[in-house]
């Protein structure tokens, strides 16, 4: 009874935040890389000019071209790979990162997570310690931590790439970057220019998209565009209906502006609208609208800075039995690099953001208090230091103030070492928190007017102590390989407690503490010109125990119902110029409690250019099972296999 | 993830130049001397610019040479459209000269370009050295190698160049 109902708050509920670092926010790390010897126009050769566009020639603007080196578990999902996977979503590209656990739970709700601490939506406890950007703007619900990923969508071919670290960034971004940061990145509108007509259709599926780009001025261009998608149902593990069939509509603009030679100006939005059906309670309407503004000024020097303040509205409603919440946002952002001598490097920003949840309840759950204001703000400094040939310290602190809980300190140490060109080896200690929410602190859920669940007055910070070892080598031009290990020491995890003698209500606290370790590993190698194969894996051992005191009312498992292993398998074929064939295998160990089995699952595309303006594809999900289970039957429905037949059109 | 191969070696460099910012920054010029033979598939000469169309496509600079030996290793065994890159080192340009791309590095070189106004040739300069007179200029931004398109000055040489190229350029002068 408890199960059902707190789903229904975790998918229907919602929303709130943590900081958001600008731009690319994974960039942040790149000043940490190690210092090293020189290199030569041949690593220049097979970059495209809009790669060549963004090379960075000073280590303080922070590179993206060159994160893929710097000092952290990080895994780049590129525009081409995106291109050619035959992903539509932003989950199912996701899939793409050997870093990150995917699983889907109904045609439009997936769990995401880095390094295990998933959650266990049958003992109410739900994904929340992931923090994703897009374009700069935090996207997680500040109501609950989590994400609504039925809420987020960006035209494909508008990402430029998708960042995912997996482990704490929490020193840069803030609070909710516990077990992973994800970041993506859309094009400037000067690469996106003319017209863009596309759609993919298949039998459950469809999804179909409109975008025109063009200049302004000398120094001025924009794009708009419109883009919408339909699934059908998905069936529930006895192969009956789950009347989750759904609809979403999205459109939007981006406007980039270079004033002078210095400065760089961006403008962009999106307004969103979408409906869930469901099967008893009425369907959930879905509406986020949001405007954002960049400014990055740059000095001769080669020292920035960057403002960026941005206003969201994300809104969730059920129609039949009066649930309703929204959230507004409003964002503000300041950072700025330079070099402090010849071997130091200074990144030092802050920012506040005030956030507004409004909460229509109903009989089963409602807020105390219904609406509220909270502030948020933090100040956090970075210093790296080049103190040896090839090798570097980087010493960070975020203070961040949280509504609920006071100042939290978020210290990191990070070390990298480049003996050689072509061997990075990097360590680093970091202090995470996922701080509490409204979802933690102010919820009531009630039977026959009784209350059930209670918010927990006392709740404060999960923590994390993590600490993290890997390195990058770089084989040969035509192979690369990364590894990285860490042991995370947890404290103070949320748990349901119960009331002594009369058990309700039962209310949220920081009963749990435990530990996990792990190796993620991935790598690619090009056999040809025209065959690329890349591999991955992720190995996760997490042990959880109650603290002294605690009832122990549900089990440990409540944490996290984790994969121990995952894998995957990717090839990339052309033919001539005109054919590419690409293949995604995945393989997902067991669930242990409660258990799912273990699964392989592959995704692909055939893509036909056949001319310089049409592109014809075929493409599919899950083709291996026309549908399979990825979470416990109680609350997730089966994932289905999709097939699409698409076109692109480019004028 | 063609990416991250690429940015090894990069990094390498960007962290060299964290560590001794006074020194000449070699990656700039890496870059540069990229983009002179990138940026070839996205123009179009009038057919009277080729000989043959296996005939060398001529890169030219004219004056001081920044880019040294970089620009050969650069352009070796790559093809444009069929014909092979030829890089030239000249004094002094004229109408009627040799050459499909021309770099002119230093202030001096403005001068020279006018007297190259109407001619089939793509016209380089670099802002950051006073180059202000060429169809495509390279300018810093935020850290990064940019280009502005002069356009009506490429149709007045009688080149066409692509919306793609125009649409990475910061600024386009029409």
């Amino acid at each position: 009874m408890l199960i059902g109902q707190e789903e229904s708050v975790g998918s229907k509920g919602a929303f709130l935040i943590r900081h958001a670092g600008i731009g690319p926010a994974v960039a942040l790390l790149l000043s940490c890389a190690a210092p090293a010897g020189a290199q030569s126009v041949e690593d220049l050769r097979d970059l495209s000019l809009e790669e060549l566009a963004n090379v960075s020639i000073s280590s303080v603007s922070k590179s993206s071209e060159a994160l893929a080196d710097a000092p952290a578990a990080i895994f780049v999902i590129t525009h081409d790979d995106i291109q050619r996977s035959g992903a539509t979503s932003l989950p199912e590209m996701l899939r793409l990162a050997p870093n990150l656990y995917v699983a889907q739970s109904s045609s439009n709700t997936y769990t995401i997570t880095a390094r295990g601490l998933s959650g266990n939506p049958g003992l109410v406890n739900f994904t929340n310690k992931l923090l994703v950007l897009i374009d700069g703007r935090s996207v997680y619900s500040p109501f609950y931590s989590g994400v609504f990923w039925d809420m987020q969508d960006v035209l494909p071919d508008d990402i430029e790439r998708i960042e995912v670290v997996s482990g704490p960034g929490a020193t840069l971004w803030g609070a909710n970057a516990f077990s992973g940061v994800i970041n993506i990145t859309t094009r400037r509108s000067g690469e996106t220019q003319g017209l863009l007509v596309g759609g993919d259709a298949g039998a459950r599926a469809r999804s179909g998209e409109l975008r025109y780009g063009g200049r302004l001025g000398g120094n001025l261009t924009a794009r708009i565009y419109l883009r919408g998608l339909s699934e059908d149902e998905t069936l529930n593990a006895s192969g009956a209906s789950a009347h989750d069939d759904w609809w979403r509509l999205q459109g939007g603009f981006r406007l980039d502006w270079t004033p002078g030679e210095l400065d760089a100006v961006t403008v962009q939005g999106d307004v969103m609208n979408g409906r869930i059906d469901a099967a008893t309670g009425g369907d959930t309407l879905t509406r986020n609208r949001n405007l954002l503004a960049r400014w990055t000024h740059s000095q001769k020097d080669g020292s920035a800075y960057e403002l960026q303040a941005y206003y969201d509205r994300s809104a969730r409603e059920i129609t039949q039995n009066g649930g309703r919440l929204w959230i507004d946002t409003y964002d503000l952002y300041l950072q700025h690099n330079n070099m402090v001598g010849t071997k130091g490097d200074l990144v030092w920003g802050g920012g506040v953001r005030a956030y507004r949840f409004n909460t229509v309840g109903n009989d089963s759950i409602y807020f105390l208090p219904p609406k509220r204001t909270l502030m948020l703000a933090d100040v956090f400094a970075q210093y790296g230091w080049a103190f040896a040939p090839g090798a570097k310290l980087t010493l960070g602190v975020k203070l961040e103030k949280d509504p609920y809980v006071g100042t939290s300190v978020l210290p990191n140490a990070r070390l990298a070492w480049k003996p050689a060109d072509a061997l990075l080896l990097w360590a680093s200690i970091a202090r995470a928190v996922r701080s509490p929410t409204p979802f933690d602190r102010d919820v009531v859920e009630a039977v026959n007017q009784k209350p059930l669940l209670i918010g927990g007055a006392a709740f404060r910070n999960e923590k994390l102590t993590a600490f993290e070892a890997g390195t990058r080598i770089q084989a040969s031009s035509a192979a690369s390989f990364s590894l990285s290990a860490y042991y995370n020491l947890y404290d103070d995890l949320k748990a349901l407690e119960i009331t002594p003698i009369t058990t309700v209500p039962f209310y949220w606290a920081n009963a749990l503490k435990g530990h996990s370790y792990g190796l993620e590993a991935w790598g690619d190698i090009s056999l040809a010109r025209w065959w690329k194969l890349r591999a991955g894996l992720s190995l996760l051992h997490e042990r959880f125990a109650f603290k002294p005191g605690a009832t122990r009312f549900l089990g440990a498992n409540q944490v996290g119902n984790d994969p121990s292993r995952q894998a995957t398998l990717g090839s990339s074929f052309n033919i001539g110029r005109t054919i590419s064939i690409d293949a995604n295998v995945r393989y997902v160990g067991p669930l242990p409690d409660p258990v799912v089995h273990s699964y392989c699952e592959l995704g692909g595309k055939i893509g036909w250019r056949v001319n310089d303006h049409v592109q014809l594809s075929i493409s599919g999900t899950n083709l291996l099972h026309k549908w399979h289970q990825e979470l416990p039957g109680d609350v997730a429905s089966q994932a289905p296999r999709t097939i699409l037949a698409g076109l692109k059109w480019r004028i | 993830m063609a990416h991250i191969r690429v940015c090894v070696g990069l990094l390498a460099l960007l962290a060299t130049t964290a560590s001794a910012p006074a020194v000449a920054q070699p990656i700039e010029y890496a870059i540069k001397a990229s983009y002179l033979y990138k940026f070839a598939p996205f123009v179009q000469w009038p057919p009277t610019a080729f000989a043959s169309p296996t005939a060398p496509l001529t890169i030219c600079i004219v004056g001081p040479d920044p880019f040294g030996k970089m620009l050969d290793d650069a352009v070796r065994g790559q093809r444009v459209n069929g014909h092979p890159i030829e890089i030239r080192r000249i004094e002094a340009v004229h109408p009627g000269i040799a050459c499909n791309i021309l770099f002119a590095g230093s202030e001096a070189g403005n001068e020279m370009l006018r007297a190259m106004a109407h001619e089939p040739v793509l016209t380089v300069t670099d802002r950051s050295h006073g180059g202000t007179g060429g169809m495509i200029q390279f300018v810093t931004i935020g850290g990064r190698v940019r280009f502005a398109v002069n356009q009506a000055a490429a149709e007045q040489g009688g080149l066409a160049i692509s919306s793609k190229l125009l649409g990475l350029a910061v600024s386009v002068t029409r």
